[in-house]
């Protein structure tokens, strides 16, 4: 059976999710990656964009991250991210009502979730 | 000796007191389970960032590295921030914030360097009063509990950052509560620029690492970034600590009030019994003298 790599996923509020999976690809600033068990050690910056859980496949878990950073070790993975959202939990609706009274970023990253989902 | 009305007037007001503070208290104790896990919901972020400007901080050129982690080699002005509550009630809260500021002043001021201060909260700057007239950098209230929020505290590091490359000041440290349990807090001073960079564990930082984009340009994003997030969690920190110092202080208050009203009431007792008493003489003597 394949291995697994551990990933993390860390904002300044919470860790929103933390488990194993056959593979993640991030969305680094010079372009998306997957990292796959046993990848080479890597600190990448990350831009805005969605980061996708693959098991046997298919994708299992959706986030969206308005940029960040990713420690790759063979073994583990943990984004560090400002601003996340798991775009299998989040509403319409509770997106709308953060955005009342953001800033012009959170705003824009809002807007951006919206057309992910 | 005082008179009953008198001695049934206090004790009915520390009564009231004591309602208050045991109010307070219970207050205290639900806002500080909140706290708590908000404060300790941010540490791994904040661990981890250390971690990682650590082990690319390990890895770097020191020669031509940002100034944020190396900082600068004249240093003629050091910015303290120093995070405070916004109310009092909470015991040597505020105080030891204010009496370590203090020191710090005088340690800075010692070396020939001058100091200025960012204050978070009101009362140490109440506290501290004319001592940081000169040498107020800012001044920030409500920044606390559930109104520290990881945007807000951004714009509070993008001005540090903004005053940093003006050259208003060459070193940052941040003085705060640390939370370590309900009745413990610790006074941490903690530096900002130059970064602070623990001795990572040796076997982390055999790893070679690849880098996107280069190292430096990496630490020039990630620095400003690490500077956010130590001052987020001084924050969270602090604001736990300071319900957890109000929970006990208050815990004491109600405490000692209990303390004077069964002392006040003894007094109230025998001072009841005396005047019974000093009536019956009277009575019996007036009595007799028939």
């Amino acid at each position: 059976m394949a291995e697994s790599i551990n990933i993390e996923l860390v904002t300044p509020s919470e860790m929103l999710f933390t488990d194993t999976a056959d593979m993640v690809v991030v969305p680094g600033s010079e372009g998306v990656f997957g990292v796959l068990p046993r990848h080479a050690a890597t600190l990448a910056n990350l831009q805005r964009g969605e980061i996708n859980v693959y098991n046997s496949g298919s994708i299992t878990r959706r986030f969206f991250i308005d940029g960040g950073v990713a420690d790759v070790l063979p073994e583990r993975v943990i984004i560090l991210a400002e601003r996340a959202v798991d775009l299998d939990s989040v509403s319409i609706q509770q997106l709308e009502e953060r955005a009342v009274n953001a800033t012009e970023s959170e705003a824009s990253f809002i807007a951006a979730v919206k057309k992910a989902i | 000796m005082a008179n009953l009305k008198d001695l049934k007037t206090r004790i009915n007001s520390v009564k009231s007191t004591q309602k208050i503070t045991s109010a307070m208290k219970m207050v205290a104790a639900a806002k500080l389970r909140r706290a708590q896990e908000v404060a300790e919901a941010g540490r791994p972020y904040s661990s981890r960032m250390q971690q990682v400007i650590s082990g690319l901080a390990a890895n770097a050129n020191k020669s031509n590295a940002p100034e944020l982690l190396v900082g600068r080699e004249d240093v003629k002005t050091h910015l303290l921030i120093v995070v405070s509550a916004d109310k009092g009630l909470c015991g040597g809260f505020n105080g030891s914030i204010a009496r370590q500021t203090r020191q710090e002043i005088n340690r800075l001021e010692n070396e020939g360097k001058s100091v200025l201060v960012y204050m978070v909260g009101k009362k140490a700057a109440d506290n501290l009063g004319r001592e940081i007239l000169n040498k107020t950098f800012e001044r920030i209230e409500n920044l606390q509990g559930s109104n520290v929020d990881y945007n807000k505290v951004k714009g509070v590091s993008e001005k540090i950052l903004l005053g940093f490359a003006d050259n208003q000041f060459d070193q940052v440290s941040i003085i705060y509560n640390q939370f370590v349990n309900a009745i413990t807090q610790n006074v941490v001073v903690a530096p900002l620029i130059p970064a602070n960079v623990v001795g990572e564990q040796e076997n982390e930082s055999l790893v070679v690492y690849d880098y996107e984009p280069e190292q430096n340009e990496l630490l020039e994003l990630l620095l400003p970034r690490n500077i956010t997030t130590q001052i987020f969690s001084a924050l969270l920190e602090s604001s736990a600590a300071e319900l957890a110092a109000r929970m006990t202080a208050m815990d004491n208050a109600t405490r000692n009030a209990g303390d004077m009203i069964d002392s006040l009431t003894l007094v109230y007792n025998r001072t009841r019994q005396a005047n019974i008493t000093k009536e019956l003489i009277e009575i019996i003597s007036g009595a007799e003298a028939l």
